[in-house]
């Protein structure tokens, strides 16, 4: 083996030894077990970030279809958990719609909303609007079709006004 | 060729005698002596064996230089970054899980200091390291050596250096002051190696016999503690003290060793001629 070869082996491999420590700091694996399981989930992100860079990301769309049916059923929990999974780069408007619906819908109460739920649905309908402030909504089993409108009802279900007091707020419906 | 006709002639040289009365054939020639033959014989195997002495010696040579390739491209960086890996290991009192602990912005700078050290006593010397004689790989394989290097000895330094408290910025001082005395010292090689491996051998002494058996056992409560070790509960909570399982001193003990015959095996000069030998 010549010297020339042997020393581009050692940068090689000094490379790749290098950047295997440099992800065992960063990913902390506490077991060899935890070695495996992170290296895939990091491998998956990197994979991700890659369609991204290169333009070539999609959406999951079995996925999303889990996560639709979920939101339809009002089993909101699961159903944000599938948009998250269809999604990993939070690149679509879409799916960050109807995460942000799913807060709104889960947090919405005859008497009082849930402040959380609905600041957290405040915080998803911001970056629907950061990604397009045009997207609108195709879905007809939705009454709010733009992250403007979604915005203004999660916002009014934030504030203390009078109006929370009518009695007559029991009969308003959900959106 | 010619033919004489003749019924006796002789040929003679200083050795032999020829007669015949028939028809010879004349050869033109030059008469050699014996003795020249086997001057031209001698002079031929003479040739042929040093003829091989130089092939065997270039062989040697191409070997010898293989084999330092090995060593100063493969070997020493597999060394200094397995000992980067392993300086920032612990394992935690009550699961043996691993814990990586990065290595603190002092580490890096008591690492530079070391390097400069490194160059001062010429343990590395910067021409035989880097040149523009070199091929840009060479040149770029020796920085990735000296890269492993630094990342070795931060992590030495992370090993050595108690976590937090008081402990630490008293070894770190130490450290500190250690090494800025030995930056204006003269030094050669064998001295700077037996002060590193005085200075890591104390620091080790302290860290992970002296400190490790003040720190209260991980397995106790805060209550049972100041019952059964009191001396111990109170030491862990003034100094600061982390609970590692007793493993970690092992791997930091072999840590430490991995590094200096890293050092032991660091060459001056990592170019070498097609003989094998260091360049001048």
């Amino acid at each position: 083996m010549k010297k020339n070869h042997i020393q581009i082996l050692g940068i090689v491999l000094t490379a790749f030894y290098g950047i295997f420590i440099a992800w065992l700091y960063w990913a902390a694996p506490k077991n060899l077990v935890e070695v495996s399981t992170k290296a895939q989930t990091t491998i998956e992100n990197v994979s991700s970030k890659t369609q991204v860079a290169i333009g070539t990301y999609e959406v999951d769309n079995a996925k999303f279809s889990e996560g639709l049916d979920a939101f339809r059923k009002n089993n909101f929990i699961v159903a944000r958990d599938n948009f998250e999974k269809a999604d990993p780069e939070k690149r679509d408007a879409q799916t960050r719609f109807y995460i942000a619906y799913s807060f709104y819908r889960q947090g919405f109460g005859k008497f009082t909303s849930d402040d959380a739920l609905f600041k957290k649905g405040l915080e998803q309908t911001n970056s629907v609007i950061a990604l397009d402030k045009n997207f609108k909504s195709a879905d007809e089993n939705l009454q709010l079709k733009t992250p403007v409108e979604l915005k203004n009802e999660l916002e009014e279900g934030l504030k203390v006004t009078a109006d929370d007091f009518n009695p007559l707020k029991v009969l308003r419906e959900r959106k | 060729m010619s033919e004489i006709e003749g019924s006796k002639f002789k040929v003679q040289s200083s050795k032999f005698e020829v007669r015949d009365s028939e028809r010879l054939p004349i050869i033109d020639g030059e008469l050699l002596e014996v003795s020249d033959n086997k001057t031209i014989e001698t002079n031929q195997k003479t040739e042929l064996s040093s003829a091989n002495k130089e092939q065997g010696t270039e062989d040697k040579g191409q070997q010898t230089n293989q084999q330092s390739a090995i060593r100063n491209y493969l070997f020493l960086p597999f060394i200094f970054l397995t000992v980067a890996l392993l300086g920032g290991l612990r394992l935690s009192a009550e699961t043996s899980a691993f814990l990586f602990l990065k290595p603190p912005l002092v580490c890096l700078i008591f690492a530079s200091v070391l390097l400069i050290l490194f160059f001062r006593a010429n343990l590395i010397k910067l021409d035989g390291w880097f040149s523009e004689s070199f091929s840009t790989l060479t040149n770029f394989a020796n920085a990735s050596v000296l890269l492993t290097l630094f990342a070795a000895s931060a992590q030495v330094f992370n090993s050595l250096l108690p976590e937090s408290g008081l402990p630490f910025w008293t070894l770190a001082f130490c450290f500190f002051w250690t090494l800025w005395n030995n930056l204006f010292a003269d030094f050669d090689v064998k001295k700077l190696l037996q002060s590193l491996g005085g200075l890591y051998g104390l620091a080790f002494v302290v860290k992970y016999l002296i400190l490790a058996n003040l720190t209260a056992p991980a397995s106790e409560s805060w209550i049972q503690g100041l019952f059964q070790n009191p001396s111990k509960e109170v030491f862990t909570w003034i100094l600061d003290l982390p609970k590692y399982s007793h493993g970690t001193g092992y791997i930091q003990f072999f840590t430490l060793i991995f590094y200096l015959i890293g050092l032991f095996l660091l060459k001056p000069q990592m170019s070498l001629d097609e003989s094998g030998t260091n360049q001048k």
